[in-house]
């Protein structure tokens, strides 16, 4: 049994490559379908993202296409020149392609490290591939193992935890002050690129009411129809600060347009309600005092981009731990994947050695007695056919419930393989084969 | 051997807050478990403890004396924070503030607050308003302590926020909003069942005294340390809910006075008894008796 993995990702290959080599949803049950036509007796799993595309493959030594074979058949059933995407496909062999898989499903190989998308994205693959017969015994094992270690690996290192993006951090700060939205006021000044996309992402929060001040009123309206919000013209801007819990504020003003004592009024106006100001201006458009009054928390742009960095920086301290328990776990279901695989060459090693002396068997009984008529013969073979079955059954039985406990403990081999092979005079298993990264 | 039996409950507790503390440097699913395993495991024998004061005394309700009040105080808020543990999120440390409360009451009223029952002489309807008096004053002083748990989660959120920090890992807290809402409701039901309480053993020493007597029927003057601090802790509650309704008040200020209330509060109840101050609250049976 062999294993590869072929594709590109995000370092490989330019977004153009990807693109063209993707499977979308419309075109990965046809691809899967089309692997499965051109290389028979193997197992394929189809990952396509935004920043991967990677076609695994596992079969009998034999028959699994080889690097090249597997380029030809995604350059033309893209429509592509093999030639001109061969310098970006990167290949894994055997149980690196184990190691690979569980650093994807782990997002050690993401874009974005610690990502959470991906996971999902390979139980997607999986799943479709299990739904269209294209994945097997070993791929069951392979992605039930890497979706479990991908899980493992987020608890034990905490690589998921905090956002890395300013506008995603303000969520997280949004959460931390209050815990309902929908009776929550969001009131927007100034309207920035930064103040769009944090704004874009606190609408999922579902916030009850939108205010859009701007100096510009075409500017406000033109804001409040795009975030389904309300204009407030400019010289209202301390009563839309009164009725707002939380203020994204992102003008180009010179100044400071909240200052100290003004938002001490607003503040009591308020009735010393719970406020989160996120001030994404530069300059800031809120005097920085501001946030030393009870029940606001005020953060500047900076203060989201050191929290950002700070998450990232975690994260980065979580990677070392996360190769530990990859390269532990991968250690461990190959060798599951590996004894699975023996005790099935096992199963079949000992049938093909029972039929061989039946029928031998049985050759030589009719060559004996040339004058037993053809219902004889048959109810003969049936008769012998059912006594190998029984006798092989008890050894078959207790090979696959070895074969089960090995792979929970895959370290060693299971003596009752050992034991099998040896009483039944059955060849040894090939050495496992060598690791290799293709490129 | 009570000692010891309590110390079996506040061991497990004990135990429960190790887990939870270890929140800061261990990420797993079984922590969790663990932490609440051991808070049910701590909680179930507490019960046990408790059954069988109930047992062996006269009232169904051990709330006969400060040290029972106390022990039953906190097997309540220990519920409670077990079911805030079971019922938020796994990473929100509910636990990193209810348990040591619980186990700071267990072992101060097993060191420090005498046994003694306060009323078992009582019959009838003193009885009967006794256990009363028994349980509004408990039932306040669990909306207290609710009202302090969340208080001090609003004044770590709110650090946390000011000193703009990134969250711990595996250590997060519930929102300000969230830590607000049960400390306001906390207090706004804590105050009309001290209030009950009190004024009914008001009431209860007045009858008493009229009654005339000695020993434990001569009613509790209003001189008396432990009338005292009482009016005192009402005085402070009372503050406490104008504050919580007063808008320049909220916030911080609040939360401080919240956790000024409990510390308050709890002198009263044990405060006066552990020092050892002449009261006639439960005399001639408390442990120092009068002087």
């Amino acid at each position: 049994m062999r294993l590869l993995a072929l594709g590109v990702d995000h370092r490989s290959a330019p977004a153009t490559v990807r693109e063209a080599l993707a499977f979308g949803d419309d075109r990965l049950g046809a691809g899967l379908h089309a692997l499965r036509d051109a290389f028979p007796g193997n197992e394929f799993v189809v990952l396509s993202t935004c920043n991967r595309v990677e076609v695994y493959a596992a079969g009998p030594a034999g028959d699994i296409p080889g690097v090249d074979a597997l380029t030809a058949f995604l350059a033309d059933f893209h429509g592509l020149n093999p030639e001109t995407i061969a310098g970006h496909l990167v290949g894994y062999h055997d149980e690196a392609v184990v190691g690979h898989l569980f650093r994807v499903a782990a997002s050690l190989e993401s874009l974005v490290l610690g990502e959470g998308q991906i996971l999902g994205q390979v139980r997607e693959a999986y799943r479709a591939a299990v739904d269209r017969q294209g994945a097997g015994p070993v791929f069951h094992t392979v992605f039930q193992n890497a979706l479990r270690v991908g899980k493992l690996v987020r608890e034990k290192t905490g690589m998921d935890q905090g956002k890395l993006s300013v506008a995603s951090v303000a969520v997280d700060l949004a959460r931390e002050v209050f815990d309902t939205f929908a009776d929550k006021t969001v009131l927007v000044i100034g309207a920035g690129k930064m103040g769009d996309l944090t704004l874009q992402h606190l609408k999922n929060l579902s916030p009850g009411r939108i205010l859009i001040v701007n100096r510009n009123p075409e500017r406000a309206q033109a804001a409040a129809e795009k975030w389904r919000g309300e204009p407030v013209p400019f010289d209202r801007l301390n009563q839309a600060l009164i009725e707002a819990d939380l203020v994204i504020s992102t003008t180009a003003a010179a100044e400071p347009v909240v200052n100290y004592d003004q938002y001490v009024r607003v503040q009591r106006a308020r009735r010393n309600r719970l406020a989160l100001i996120l001030d994404i201006a530069i300059p800031r458009d809120f005097d920085p005092r501001i946030g030393d009054l009870d029940q606001v928390t005020l953060y500047h742009v900076d203060d989201l981009r050191a929290q950002a960095e700070q998450n990232l920086s975690r994260r980065r301290k979580g990677v070392d731990p996360a190769l530990l328990i990859i390269e532990r776990e991968t250690a461990a279901c190959y060798a599951a994947v590996r004894q699975q695989q023996d005790a099935g060459a096992l199963l079949r090693q000992l049938g093909d050695r029972a039929d061989q002396i039946r029928r031998r068997e049985l050759d030589h009984l009719f060559q004996n007695l040339p004058q037993l008529s053809d219902a004889d013969r048959e109810a003969i073979a049936h008769m012998a056919a059912r006594l190998q079955n029984q006798f092989l059954h008890h050894p078959r039985a207790a090979v696959r419930s070895a074969a089960a406990e090995a792979a929970a403990a895959p370290e060693a081999p299971h003596p009752i393989l050992s034991a099998v092979r040896h009483l039944f005079g059955l060849a040894d298993p090939p050495a496992p084969s060598s690791l290799k990264k293709i490129t | 051997m009570d000692r010891l039996q309590i110390l079996c409950f506040a061991g497990t507790y004990g135990l429960a807050l190790a887990v939870e503390l270890a929140r800061l440097f261990v990420r797993s699913e079984l922590r969790w478990h663990l932490g609440v395993g051991l808070t049910f495991l701590g909680w179930c024998v507490q019960t046990l403890y408790l059954a069988n004061i109930a047992w062996s005394g006269r009232t169904p309700l051990p709330v006969t004396s400060a040290f029972e009040s106390v022990m039953v105080l906190s097997w309540v808020v220990a519920l409670i924070g077990l079911y805030l543990m079971v019922q938020w999120p796994r990473k929100v440390a509910v636990g990193f503030f209810t348990l040591p409360l619980v186990l700071g009451l267990i072992l101060g009223a097993a060191w420090f607050v005498p046994r003694a029952a306060e009323g078992r002489d009582w019959e009838g309807a003193t009885a009967f308003w006794g256990t009363v008096h028994g349980i509004f004053l408990l039932a306040g002083a669990v909306c207290a302590s609710l009202a302090f748990a969340a208080g001090l989660m609003y004044l770590a959120q709110m650090r946390r926020l000011k000193s703009k920090q990134t969250r711990n890992f595996g250590f997060s807290l519930p929102s300000l909003e969230q830590s607000e809402r049960v400390n306001r409701g906390a207090i706004v039901a804590a105050f009309p069942l001290l209030t009950a309480g009190l004024l009914i053993g008001a009431l209860l020493s007045a009858v008493e005294l009229r009654k005339g007597g000695g020993g434990p029927h001569a009613g509790v003057p209003w001189y008396d340390p432990k009338v005292l601090s009482a009016f005192g802790m009402w005085l402070v509650f009372a503050g406490l809910l104008h504050a919580r309704f007063r808008p320049s008040m909220r916030g911080r200020t609040v939360m401080m006075l919240t956790i000024a209330a409990f510390a308050f509060l709890v002198f009263t109840w044990v405060g006066v008894e552990a020092l050892r101050l002449p009261t006639a609250h439960g005399a001639p049976r408390t442990a120092g008796g009068p002087p």
